[in-house]
């Protein structure tokens, strides 16, 4: 089976001189379909800027990343734009959601951006807030949601574009233990039914014991590669 | 569609600044407006001025005579140009004239003047002497009646129906020649310039002190429509122009009006340049703050694969609602005003331009081009202005997004 994320020797420097600071050095893995991988480590070890570069939302000083067997990092802008629409579901640590929109127009808004057609658009969403047990809340913007139906909507718009894979950067940092275990578990039952590549970062133990995998970073490297 | 819905649901995220930013667009539009129907006011007042008083809105004269005012440059063949402005259906009225320079006494002082040989009757058709009257009569033709201004009465200390004695040259021979006249009527212009300085009397009395026949020495014309005067390509002019002859319009005539109305031009486009200029440091201002403000989130849409040009047409979208927002407002707050001051109008004192004295209230005019050019000039600046603050929105990298906050 040929991996879903391949990096070779990615690095991701910062500043100059002895003010360099190496967010992201000489990282090379294999992540394959259907993985559930949590990227743990202390705060600045490097989690966000190798979710970022895995996912396109930044350029790598050197090194190289495959996504599905497609080389991302030398992309213009709006091919690598159409290529996050369709292969990259992302999960923020907070403010996922656009607050002018309602829930549902949040998950529907992707789908916008691939043209889908309206009936499609609906069903699909109707779909999503069901996976995520939100189904009857979908009228409801942003501010009028708690943390946890907020980052459940966001899984929810990430799942929608049917992507290759899901990115989640600390997804539960902003919610109390048990609406983050709750989000979780969403995420990994829709990880074992659907089969779907899920890679997120945490430094929550709680969470990290759902994970599958874990890949330990520090200091911008990685230390340990742990399967379950 | 999404482009339209998010956007005009922006607009409501900070509804201050939304507010804020109309209302500078709004009043620099609303001010653009206002100038602009002050200046075509003004300028109605100068052309109406100008056209009305004395000069009409075109004359006829010997070319030279209008710089040097040389009583040898007569019209030889008056009658003939005035059977063919009788003709012109495009003209409305006409009435020759006589000019010379003289010496105006009284039995107690002594003035220079410029003398007018008028045509009673077809005067009245071509200028606002009749009108000017404050005292005394209007011309009827006898002899022995002159019309000064009242300004010109106190400097000789003369009432109406005392004696003044009139000394010009003749206009062949250079000879002197003198008349005696009696006030027969007071006239108050209110320009400076004709109460001091201007007399009137009967064009044969005139004639015949300047020693000249059926000959003048301008035709004042008006026309049908006081467009025509300004058309240069109008057939009449052509008729009229000759090697000796000059057929000239009011703003031929009157260089240096000519050139305060070409300058008023400019004038409304130096006030909307620096008006819109603010404006756009204002939208550009506005649209950075709004940006900078969700800038997390334009971090988050990028990454969900809105492409570069999706963001530059959403904030350029919304650069266009709160143009059109201003517009709306702009376009009321300026035809108020408007019509407020073309109903009371916009004391000014006594104002005097050249020689010509203007209405000392300016009403401003409402023309359908200021409602339609300048708010299109409004939207199109405003979406240009935001085209700097969009650019920054779509080129910034997803990742440097998502760090940076406010």
């Amino acid at each position: 089976m040929s991996p879903v994320i391949r990096t070779r020797n990615l690095c991701r420097y910062f500043g100059s001189g002895e003010t360099l600071v190496k967010a992201v050095d000489q990282v090379s893995i294999d992540i394959d379909p259907g993985e559930f991988t949590a990227v743990i480590g202390p705060s600045g070890s490097g989690k966000t800027t190798f979710l970022h570069l895995v996912g396109g939302l930044d350029n790598p000083t050197s090194g190289s990343v495959e996504l599905s067997g497609i080389n991302i990092e030398s992309m213009s802008g709006a091919a690598l734009s159409d290529f996050r629409r369709d292969h990259i579901g992302f999960i923020f640590q907070s403010y996922n959601l656009i607050p002018v929109l309602s829930a549902e127009e949040n998950i529907e808004y992707i789908m916008l951006l691939q043209g889908l057609p309206s009936h499609t658009r609906k069903a699909r969403v109707t779909d999503m807030l069901e996976v995520v047990g939100l189904s009857g809340l979908g009228n409801r913007r942003p501010p009028q949601l708690s943390g946890g139906q907020q980052q459940r909507v966001a899984v929810a718009r990430a799942m929608a574009s049917s992507p290759d894979i899901i990115l989640a950067d600390e997804p539960t940092a902003n919610l109390d233990s048990k609406t983050g275990i709750a989000l979780l578990d969403v995420m990994r039952d829709l990880n074992q039914s659907q089969g779907m590549t899920f890679v997120f970062s945490t430094h929550d133990e709680k969470i990290m014991e759902r994970a599958t995998r874990l890949i330990h970073m520090h200091d911008g490297r990685i230390l340990a590669d742990e399967r379950k | 569609m999404l482009t339209f819905k998010l956007a005009f649901r922006n607009l409501f995220r900070n509804t201050r600044r939304t507010v804020l930013t109309v209302i500078l667009i709004g009043f620099s539009l609303a001010a653009l407006i206002f100038t602009d129907a002050v200046v075509i006011g003004m300028t109605n007042v100068i052309t109406d001025s100008v056209t009305t008083t004395l000069n009409g809105e075109a004359q006829v004269h010997r070319r030279g005579f209008l710089e040097s005012l040389d009583t040898d440059l007569v019209l030889d063949a008056s009658e003939s140009i005035e059977a063919i402005l009788e003709r012109d259906p495009s003209v409305s009225a006409h009435a020759p004239r006589i000019l010379s320079g003289g010496m105006i006494s009284s039995t107690y002082n002594v003035t220079s003047g410029l003398i007018y040989g008028v045509n009673a009757d077809k005067e009245v058709k071509v200028s606002k002497i009749n009108e000017a009257i404050v005292e005394g009569y209007y011309l009827t033709g006898a002899p022995a009646e002159i019309l000064i201004g009242k300004s010109m009465a106190r400097l000789l200390e003369v009432e109406l129906g005392d004696r003044i004695v009139l000394t010009l040259a003749e206009a062949n021979s250079g000879e002197l020649t003198q008349a005696l006249f009696r006030v027969s009527g007071l006239l108050e212009f209110g320009m400076r310039e004709l109460d001091d300085n201007f007399v009137f009397i009967n064009l044969d009395k005139g004639r015949e002190m300047l020693g000249l026949e059926s000959e003048s020495h301008q035709i004042i014309i008006r026309f049908n429509n006081p467009d025509d005067a300004i058309d240069k390509n109008l057939p009449l002019y052509r008729t009229l122009n000759t090697q000796d002859v000059e057929a000239l319009s009011w703003l031929e005539a009157n260089t240096e009006i000519a050139s305060i109305l070409g300058m008023s031009g400019y004038s409304s486009f130096i006030v909307g340049a620096i008006l819109f200029l603010l404006a756009t440091l204002g939208v550009i201002n506005s649209m950075f703050m709004s940006i900078y403000e969700r800038i997390y989130e334009i971090g988050v849409i990028k990454a969900l694969g809105t492409k570069p040009m999706q963001l530059v047409l959403l904030v350029v979208t919304e650069a266009g609602m709160i143009a059109l927002l201003s517009c709306v407002f702009g376009m009321m707050l300026g035809g108020a005003l408007g019509l407020w001051f073309a109903d009371h109008g916009i004391p000014m004192g006594e104002m005097e331009m050249s020689g010509i004295s203007l209405d000392n209230t300016i009403k401003t005019v409402l023309v359908p081009a200021q409602f339609i050019n300048f708010p299109v000039y409004v939207v199109v600046l405003t979406v240009c202005a935001a085209l700097y603050p969009a650019r920054f929105a779509s080129r910034i990298t997803p990742a440097t997004a998502l760090q940076r906050s406010l």
